[in-house]
Order: C-alpha cells, then sequence, then structure tokens
C-alpha cells in the first residue's frame, strides 16, 4: 500500500462540447478517507465525479489513481480497476431482478483472491436485510430507498478502492437518508475511500473528514469538516462578491 | 383436417421465420438497432455456403459447422467496423446504415453470383417424411422446427443465466450505468451481433435447402423476420419466436383458401397486430 493518495487530479480540465466545465482542479483523497464535494447547481460537482470515472473525457491536466495515469483508461477498465460510482438518479438495471443487478457488478469486479473480498452477497444482504427478501423481484417494484440500497450495493460489489456518490440522498425520505448514511462508517472500515457529491452542506460536513467546495468549476474552498465554520462555507458555495442573507 | 393440416405445416414454415428473427430481436433488444440488412445477410451466407458445398462437395451438415463461425466472424466484424459508431441514442443513423449495407451487399451479391436462384442438395431429406397423427410432417421442416426451438430456448437461458446475458441485458437497461459496472459495451455488442448472424448461418442452410435463394431475395426475409419481431414484442426472445409461427401460420391458412392470399393474410395479421396490440404479444410493458 502507498502512503500518497488513492486518487488525485492536478490541474484537470473537462466539459462537454464547446462547454467547459472544470477549470484547473487539484484534488486528492486517501484511503479510508471520506470527503464531501459540495457547490451550487452547475458547479461541475456531477462532472468532476463523471470525468475520474472515465464518462467524460479530460481535456487537460491528469488524474492519477492508485499511481498510475489514467486520464486515457476508458470508463469500463477503470469501474473493474476499482473506481466505482453510484450515479446521479441511480440508474438501476430496470426489468432485472436485484440479484441479477448486483450480480452484473460483481461479475466484473475488481480481481481479488475470494477471501479476500470485502463485499460478498452475503454481507450486503446481512448489512440491508430488506434486499435480501426482496432480490427476486425486478428494481422497479422496490420503494427509492431500496433502490438506492441496490444502487450502492452495486457499486460495493465492484470492491471498490475508491467509491463516487452521486447525490445519493436526493428524492429519499430524511428516516431513509438517515439509514444510508449510516452505511458509511461501514464501508470506509474496509478501507476504502468515500468522495460524495451533497446537496444538504450540513449533512455533507457532519459525515466526511474533509470538504471540497466548488464554484463555478474551479475549487474554492478545502478543509477538515471539523474546521469550517457555516460562514466560510457559505463565502465559498455562493462566491465571495455575494451577500448571504 | 384440412386445416389443423394447414396450422401444423404453418407452425413449421413459422419455424424458420423464428430462426431469423431471434437475432434480429437480439440485435433490436440490446443495441435499439433494426438491422435493414438482416435479409440480405441470410441471403449472402446462403449464397457462400452454396459455392462452398459445390467446391468442396460438402453436405448441408458440414456447411452449417462452416456457416456459423462464418457468421459470427462476418456480425462481429459488422459491429466493430460498421454498427458501434451509429449505435446511440438515435435510431436513425444506425437504420440508415444498415439500409446502406444492404443495397451494397444486393449488388455486391448480383456481381458475384448473378441473378440466378440457386439451392442446396440436401439429397433424401428434402423428401422424405413421418406420419403424425395422420398428418405428412417433411423430415426437414420437423429438423428447423426443432432447431428453431433449441436455438430459442439457448439463447433465452444463455441471456438469463450466464454472466454474458446479464452484462448483455444490463448494456441494453442503461448503457452508462452498465459501463460503471466494469461491462465493454462496445465488446458485448460485438458478440450479440455475432450471436444474431451466426444464427443466420443456420437459418441460411435450411432457407437454401427448403427453398431457393437468389440475390435479391433480401427484401422479403427481412420483412418475414421483422413482422415476427414486431407481432412477438419487440426485444423479446420467445416473442420473436411465436411471432414467427403464428406468421407462418397465417401464411399457410391464407393460402390454403386462395393460393393467391398467403402471403396477403401473413401482413394482414400483422397490421391487426400492430393496430390491437402495438407493442407486441409477450412484450412485458
Amino acid at each position: 500500500m502507498n502512503a500518497g493518495p488513492l486518487l488525485s487530479a492536478r490541474g484537470l480540465n473537462a466539459g462537454y462540447g464547446d462547454f467547459q466545465a472544470l477549470f484547473d482542479v487539484d484534488f486528492h483523497i486517501a484511503a479510508g478517507e471520506v470527503v464531501a464535494l459540495i457547490g451550487a447547481n452547475g458547479a461541475g460537482k456531477s462532472t468532476m465525479l463523471k470525468t475520474f470515472v472515465g464518462l467524460v473525457p479530460v481535456r487537460g491536466g491528469t488524474v492519477t489513481f492508485d499511481g498510475i495515469d489514467v486520464s486515457q483508461t476508458p470508463a469500463h477498465a477503470l469501474a473493474v480497476q476499482g473506481l466505482a460510482m453510484v450515479p446521479e438518479g441511480r440508474r438501476l438495471f430496470r426489468g432485472m431482478t436485484v440479484e441479477d443487478n448486483l450480480r452484473v457488478a460483481a461479475d466484473h469486479a475488481r480481481h481479488l483472491p475470494a477471501d479476500d473480498r470485502p463485499w460478498t452477497l452475503e454481507r450486503l444482504y446481512d448489512l440491508f436485510p430488506i434486499l435480501a427478501e426482496r432480490r427476486g423481484q425486478a428494481v422497479e417494484k422496490l420503494s427509492g430507498g431500496q433502490q438506492q440500497m441496490v444502487a450502492i450495493g452495486r457499486a460495493l460489489m465492484m470492491q471498490p478502492k475508491v467509491l463516487l456518490c452521486d447525490e445519493i440522498s436526493l428524492g429519499l425520505a430524511p428516516k431513509v437518508i438517515g439509514e444510508i448514511y449510516a452505511m458509511l462508517p461501514a464501508i470506509r472500515q474496509s478501507g476504502t475511500a468515500i468522495l460524495l457529491v451533497e446537496q444538504d452542506v450540513t449533512l455533507a460536513t457532519r459525515s466526511s473528514d474533509r470538504v471540497c467546495c466548488l464554484l463555478e468549476g474551479r475549487i474554492v474552498l478545502t478543509g477538515r469538516s471539523s474546521e469550517l465554520s457555516r460562514e466560510t462555507i457559505a463565502k465559498a458555495y455562493f462566491g465571495v462578491g455575494h451577500e448571504v442573507g | 383436417m384440412k386445416w389443423v393440416d394447414a396450422v401444423v405445416q404453418g407452425l413449421l414454415l413459422g419455424s424458420l421465420y423464428a430462426q431469423y428473427a431471434i437475432g434480429m430481436s437480439l440485435m433490436f433488444g440490446v443495441m435499439r438497432i433494426v438491422n435493414i440488412a438482416h435479409g440480405d445477410l441470410v441471403v449472402l451466407l446462403a449464397l457462400i455456403g452454396i459455392s462452398i458445398a459445390a467446391v468442396l462437395g460438402l453436405g448441408p451438415g458440414f456447411i452449417v459447422l462452416l456457416l456459423v463461425p462464418i457468421g459470427a466472424a462476418v456480425g462481429w466484424i459488422l459491429q466493430r467496423g460498421i454498427l458501434n459508431w451509429a449505435v446511440g441514442e438515435d435510431p436513425l443513423p444506425s437504420l440508415i446504415a444498415t439500409f446502406g449495407l444492404s443495397l451494397a451487399l444486393q449488388n455486391f451479391m448480383l456481381t458475384v453470383w448473378q441473378a440466378d436462384t440457386r439451392s442446396l442438395d440436401a439429397g433424401a431429406l428434402t423428401t422424405r417424411s413421418v406420419e403424425l397423427m395422420g398428418i405428412h410432417v417433411g423430415v426437414l421442416p420437423l429438423l428447423i422446427a426443432v432447431v428453431a426451438v433449441v436455438l430459442t430456448w439457448s439463447l433465452h437461458m444463455a441471456l438469463k443465466t450466464t454472466k454474458f446475458g446479464r452484462a448483455l441485458r444490463a448494456a441494453a437497461a442503461d448503457s452508462v450505468a452498465a459501463t460503471i459496472s466494469g461491462v465493454n459495451t462496445k465488446a458485448i455488442y460485438a458478440q450479440a451481433t455475432a450471436i444474431a448472424v451466426a444464427v443466420l448461418g443456420i437459418a441460411a442452410v435450411f432457407q437454401a435447402t427448403r427453398t431457393t435463394v437468389s440475390p435479391s431475395d433480401g427484401g422479403a426475409q427481412l420483412i418475414y423476420a421483422f413482422e415476427a419481431v414486431i407481432i412477438g414484442g419487440m426485444g423479446s426472445i420467445w416473442g420473436a419466436f411465436v411471432g414467427g409461427l403464428i406468421l407462418g401460420v397465417a401464411q399457410v391458412v391464407g393460402s390454403r383458401i386462395d393460393p393467391g392470399w398467403g402471403i396477403l393474410i401473413g401482413h394482414l395479421v400483422f397490421l391487426l397486430v400492430l393496430a390491437w396490440r402495438p407493442q407486441g404479444l409477450l412484450s412485458r410493458r
């Protein structure tokens, strides 16, 4: 295990077509660390995650994963190397059962000897007993919270070194959000680094070790979650020139 | 008895349509590609098979063994070389690409094989028949029906239970989510098309032994496959099989009513299904 960051970006530029979404982003995350990525709508949070997993091409700068430059690595290969994402809106495989959704990921998981795999179907079903009960049902029959559990479970079955979560609380009841976030300690315990995109700033700071704030495609603030005041975050979130009531 | 016989003969004819249709259904279900060149690929493989049989003096059984890998290779190259560039949310690019391919293939076949009709000689198999409950059934059509069932069942089980099948269904449901789950969708697409065209290798031999082929026949085969897929429900493998059978029965029963009506009645049944249940008979929607 190397002591350096597991995933890092240096001078990262990325975007879609004529639109540039990220400007000179520097970022790093270490094994077992939880980092929250916050920012207003359109700040580039989702783009940053999609660039890391290879869904959005890198235009400039580098992305390094586990000591290797992965700027040009195709998305499916990155996933197999241990970079997993829970996408915004869950994006489950409709028409397939809960178990088949999980098994697609297990089929393409990072290669590990059977005894060293932190995540197995059994372990996942222990953590989310409701999924064991509904393993044979089509995913679209599940509630929103249960679907989110499948989405997280699917990413975990990849045996990720880094787990990127894009707005996993979106559209869920507060109680369900609590249940989902209660999972994070168990995930980081296995050494997995977690990068969270979260709209709820309070939830984001409470669940993370560090916070990064994006404003119009640039990282404007980064610091330990416990040491950042609400005012500092609000300033970075809305931009320095804005008055915050 | 005359009508029972018509239905049985229709089911046997429909089994051949089912063999064309399952590959088309697979391609549509996974990639949303309507392969306009589907019928031309049947004809191309049949003509290749006929030429190999003539040169090497091989029987239809050996030709099947050769045409399946040839079909798989053609499908793989087709997907890697052309269709992977056209596949996406918009169905139009792939429709235009396969339409162009269809025209190119027809002209290529005319140049190589001329406009003659040809067939494969299967010897006594073509004329032998057995009597089942008072109905004479040809051994070759019966073999075609058995192979159609086995192919449909195998493909269904492969989709349902194997790693490849899960990856295929995942890519069909959401290609981006499949990609971040480690599925190389472009490779999966190439394998799906390889399977679809490999199945046509089998269908081509049956087509060429049961009747004749000429370079311009592809259009009719395409329409039958397409209608079978629509009747059964787009993307459903068993649906394509059932659709093929229904089309076959409609054509044979129709031609018993009036010899000139067979094909027309088949099209009418297709239109009726389209009006009554546009999503297809076996569609889950």
